[in-house]
């Protein structure tokens, strides 16, 4: 062991930026962090040790539950749409032939990944509102006046409102991760899957997807570790009247911690959302294999 | 040798850590326990160490440090300025700090950093929250000591910022109160003369239809309300006598008016708004800001909404300077309906203030700057701005620079909290009527979870005014989800 | 060695036709909001002021482009992002490569622990680190300076498994080679896996230059100085500028708009300039196994 040690020492001095970094500015903090969940923090010092009833309190409270199921369902669901989605339009570009066009497309199809919440938010509010695009075109169809529909005001329609715009948002990101695999596949497979007579739709389905797997891996594997991490959307597109159904833990614990000051409180909800992601992404990696491939 | 000890050293806490991530939270949570001491030590020493530092300054002619969230200059030049128009004034040495967002997240950061300020800007809820965190120095004796705070401001403002008989704070501006705005233009060309508007919910229900009758714009609704922050009802619910927020009752419990069955009447007219179409849907959408934009000259989808004093002169003064006429477009205000004894009732903004924290070293410069703030020279400072930069003065008359247009008359309080201000360039058209109705305005309660307020009074009323549930289920749920959530108490 | 276009055979025509309209479809959704964006800021203050998604032009106008310039003098901030943005990522792109160069080293001593002790980092939220990352800035004096908002957020998990999954196509026994005719580290990591690996190296810059660019959190916590804010915490500003309660003066939605596109533009730029060197090096290097 020692003697292996020896032989990389080469190696680990190039690791020592990094782990001084993340010692100073993840890990300190972190621990600072987590001191201050089992505390009951006052601004100006004084704070006690409580041990866990921070944790309690958040475990306890019917708000913090809601929050977490609205995320994990927002979350996922987001997640799954914008896989599909990213994976569609990286297969239609993939048949687009001409270079401009292909490209155009794909920057258009990234754009929203690029803006923030703030300023897409804003747009889609605008696009569900009782006088937006979506009432419009319904209006086009209904026999005869109606009450426009608040598509925002709807607990019903709220989850499926966040996870098509997240997904919206991100699909191009994914379409690009998609769009190099697929690229950069080998055309050989597809030469002699065209002398076996297959057509090309059964090329996509059995060489291009199958071939693509571990990138879905990779882009599932990181979507896990931010799976609990949405934060800006809902705080910009979320009601009183749909919060119920939509809002998220990082909104809790915007209200809690930084608008109430009940840091304790923020915090331990904060340690535990850490927690919550180590779980799923071990399990999704677990799943996945997804280590296994660099061993 | 010696590097080859180093490097074994941080393998093994690389290791550790390492293990950490893998065994989840259990040992995360034992180790920082045991590191918790030093952790704090080590905030505590930076904090005195700040101390120190800060009472050598006030040896060197007082230095008073402020930490603000929209007082002062728009740029790093016109701050510049600004501080040395009120060091002037005052004779203190002023540094600003100034956060270009989120000043509630910063704000929280740098007081838990031990950051030491004589004054920091506060909203009403984050004054409540600090002076029960006691993160915030008492002044009530510096304030009843202080010819000029206790004469230029009016009583009522100590009032309602006074907690179990203390003041921690001092005036940023003063809080003006929300009226109902009404398209004039409108009301003109359906016959109405807004004055003799009957101030009961029938009254304002024809007016509402005929204003609709009148209006050519497409998807027009005579009546808005932002709905989804419960915002605001004070003008409306007044036919009830109710108040909006929270009160307490004669046990001294927490309780919220407008969620008892005496508001059912006014929530009942609020739905047949709603129903018969005079109601933009909207409202259980919107935010204050879409409500502006539909007041305003530009669309004039809306005839009737509740917003600030100020906004009625900004939306006349925004149509005069697009080149529009009073017959083209014009607003005017009315206090709203009228309780069962013949009075009004309005809503106050929550005070912006300046709080002077616990570890403040120079308290008595604060109260210094309180005082320029609670004079016509402060006031001026901070609404019309500096001389020189944002206007101009020749034989007494103020004119605006290209730079002070475009600042609009707010350097952090456009209406100043001295009682006696006068504005040197006027108020905006329409502004000083809506200013007039401010004898029936009050605030409402401050409570530390305001946020939950809202979200359940603005979902629960949505339900009732959609039909989703009966006025009487609605407001039943309402208060049994007040209770639950800890916003009220019976 | 990889593909040629035209070999491929082609969807059949009423395939193709699906897929004609899906590729509309998708371009229209996608690019509506973006379209909306400048449309607004390229027309006048009243017309931009009314509600409502605006596809097209009432009165073209570049007042929203002065005014942010004039008044709300966003050049500055502009200039203060592209350089603290530039100079963090290509820092950032260095440091991963190496890190992710180390993590690809087969049989070495602790791999998994450092892997764990990297991803855990990507994990953290920030509301947990809020005030303690304020507290560590101070004691390391970084607050209201370049250095700070250069450091704070300068590596990143993330980069770092791109930079590993990248390295890992690089056939290893190219590495194990050099090293038995005895060159050094540094040597095989600059001649053998830098060059092979420049997609990988461009997708890295372009993606954490997105992530920096956009960043608030932390420049928020950093900097009260006003020379030395940052774009993303201007635009925040204006687009919610409900801190004035009696509220009075707003920047006009034009402005608002035109400084989403001064925000924009610089990443678009890269992203056309990069596209081709992107496509490959988002792989993520996953055709490996």
């Amino acid at each position: 062991m020692y003697k292996k040690i020896k032989r990389y020492r080469g190696i680990y001095l190039m690791l020592v930026p990094v782990v001084l970094y993340f010692l100073i500015f993840s890990y300190y903090p972190l621990l600072l962090g987590v001191v201050n969940s089992l505390q009951k923090v006052k601004l100006l010092g004084g704070s006690t040790f409580v041990g866990l009833k921070n944790y309690q309190e958040v475990f306890n409270s019917a708000v913090y539950q809601r929050a977490l199921r609205n995320t994990l369902v927002v979350g996922t669901g987001t997640f799954l749409l914008q896989f599909v989605w990213g994976l569609m339009i990286a297969l239609l570009l993939n048949e687009v032939k001409n270079k401009l066009a292909r490209s155009f497309i794909q920057t258009v199809t990234y754009i929203p990944y690029l803006l923030s919440w703030a300023v897409v938010g804003g747009i889609w509010i605008t696009i569900f509102s009782p006088t937006g695009m979506i009432n419009g075109i319904l209006k086009l169809f209904a026999d005869g006046p109606s009450q426009p529909v608040v598509f925002l005001s709807e607990p019903s329609y709220a989850r499926a409102i966040m996870i098509f715009t997240g997904a919206w948002k991100g699909a191009g990101y994914f379409a690009a991760l998609f769009l190099a695999a697929i690229v950069s596949l080998d055309e050989s497979f597809y030469e002699s899957a065209q002398i076996d007579g297959a057509t090309r739709w059964q090329q996509i389905v059995r060489i291009t997807l199958p071939q693509i797997v571990p990138t879905m891996k990779v882009v599932t594997v990181l979507s896990a570790m931010s799976l609990l991490r949405n934060f800006d959307q809902i705080f910009v597109m979320g009601n009183a009247s749909i919060n119920d159904r939509v809002q998220n833990l990082l909104v809790r614990i915007y209200n809690d911690g930084i608008l109430e000051f009940n840091v304790g409180t923020a915090t331990a909800a904060a340690t535990m959302v850490l927690m919550i992601t180590m779980v799923i992404s071990f399990g999704v990696r677990k799943l996945l294999r997804y280590d296994e491939a660099y061993d | 040798m010696k590097r080859r000890k180093c490097l074994s050293v941080l393998a093994a806490a690389v290791l550790s850590v390492g293990m950490l991530a893998g065994c989840g939270g259990n040992g995360a949570a034992e180790n920082s326990a045991a590191d918790g001491g030093t952790a704090d030590s080590a905030a505590t020493a930076e904090g005195s160490q700040a101390v120190t530092e800060n009472a050598a300054g006030e040896e060197a002619g007082g230095t008073v440090k402020m930490l603000v969230g929209v007082t002062g200059g728009k740029d790093d030049e016109e701050m510049r300025l600004f501080v040395d128009e009120m060091e002037k004034a005052t004779g203190l040495q002023i540094e600003i700090e100034k956060p270009a967002s989120d000043y509630d997240q910063v704000m929280m950061q740098k007081l838990s950093g031990g950051e030491v300020y004589d004054l920091i800007y506060v909203s009403a809820g984050q004054y409540m929250n600090l002076a029960e965190q006691e993160a915030l120095t008492d002044i009530t004796d510096d304030v009843h000591a202080s010819d000029i705070l206790t004469n230029n401001i009016d009583q009522q403002e100590w009032d309602d910022i006074t907690i179990d008989g203390k003041i921690y704070a001092g005036f940023n501006k003063k809080e003006v109160h929300r009226v109902v705005a009404l398209n004039n233009t409108l009301l003109k060309k359906a016959g109405i003369d807004y004055k003799t508007i009957e101030p009961t919910m029938d009254g304002y229900y024809e007016v509402f239809q005929k204003m609709r009758q009148v209006s050519d714009t497409e998807d027009f609704y005579p009546f808005d309300v932002v709905l989804s922050e419960a915002w605001d009802l004070q003008p409306w619910m007044a036919a009830a006598g109710l108040k909006t927020g929270v009160l307490l009752n004669e046990d001294g419990k927490k309780y919220v008016p407008i969620s008892t069955d005496e508001a059912a009447p006014v929530w009942e007219w609020f739905k047949k708004l709603y129903d018969d179409g005079l109601m933009d849907p909207s409202s259980f959408v919107d935010k204050t800001s879409d409500m502006r934009e539909k007041m305003g000259a530009s669309t004039q989808k809306t005839g009737c909404s509740v917003d600030w004093a100020a906004w009625v002169g900004l939306h006349n003064a925004n149509a005069e300077s697009a080149g529009l006429t009073a017959e083209d477009y014009e607003v005017v205000s009315l206090p709203g309906l009228q309780t069962p004894d013949g009075k009004y009732m309005l809503g106050k903004g929550g005070a912006s203030l300046f709080a002077v924290p616990a570890n403040a070293q120079n308290v008595e410069g604060a109260i210094r700057v309180l005082e320029y703030f609670a004079t016509q020279e402060g006031g001026e400072l901070l609404s019309v701005g500096i001389e020189g930069y944002d206007y101009v003065v020749e034989d007494g008359v103020y004119t605006h620079t290209e730079i002070g247009a475009a600042h609009g008359n707010d350097h952090g309080a456009p209406v100043p909290i001295y009682k006696d201000f006068v504005a040197p360039m006027g108020y905006n058209t329409g502004m000083e009527e809506a200013l007039g109705y401010g004898e029936y305005a009050s605030i409402e309660m401050t409570i530390p979870n305001e946020a939950d307020y809202k979200e359940i009074v603005g979902k629960w009323a949505i339900k009732m005014v959609k039909g989703e549930t009966s006025i009487e289920d609605g407001l039943a749920g309402m208060r049994q989800e007040l209770l639950e959530r800890g916003v009220t108490e019976v | 060695m990889r593909k040629k276009k035209g070999t491929r055979n082609e969807l059949s025509r009423k395939q193709k036709m699906i897929a004609g309209v899906l590729v509309l479809a998708v371009v229209l959704v996608m690019a509506l909001p973006m379209w909306n964006v400048i449309v607004v800021a390229t027309s006048d203050k009243l017309s931009a002021s009314q509600s409502g998604v605006k596809l097209w032009w009432d009165s073209f106008s570049l007042e929203g482009f002065s005014y942010v310039f004039t008044v709300t003098k966003l050049l500055r901030p502009f200039l203060n992002s592209l350089f603290v943005t530039t100079i963090a990522t290509v820092i950032q792109v260095v440091l991963s490569a190496f890190a992710g160069y180390v993590l690809i080293q087969k049989d070495l001593p602790f791999r998994a622990a450092i892997t764990s002790f990297v991803m855990l980092t990507m994990m953290i939220p920030g509301d947990l680190t809020l005030i303690s990352v304020y507290q560590l800035n101070k004691q390391l004096h970084l607050l209201n300076s370049y250095t700070g908002l250069i450091a704070n957020g300068l590596i990143s998990g993330f980069s770092i498994l791109l930079m590993r999954n990248y390295f890992g196509t690089v056939p290893y026994s190219m590495a194990e080679a050099a090293r038995l005719d005895g060159a050094g580290e540094i040597r095989i990591f600059a001649k053998i896996f830098l060059p092979v690996s420049l997609p990988g190296l461009a997708t890295v810059f372009f993606m954490e230059y997105v992530g920096k660019w956009n960043s608030i959190m932390l420049p928020a916590t950093l900097v009260t100085d006003q020379n030395k804010y940052t774009l993303p915490l201007m635009l925040k500003a204006m687009i919610q500028s409900d801190s004035s309660t009696s509220g009075t003066s707003i920047a006009p939605e034009n402005a608002v708009m035109a400084a989403i596109v001064i925000s924009t533009l610089p990443l678009l730029l890269i992203y056309i300039f990069a596209q081709k060197y992107l496509l490959e090096g988002m792989n993520l290097g996953a055709e490996k196994g």
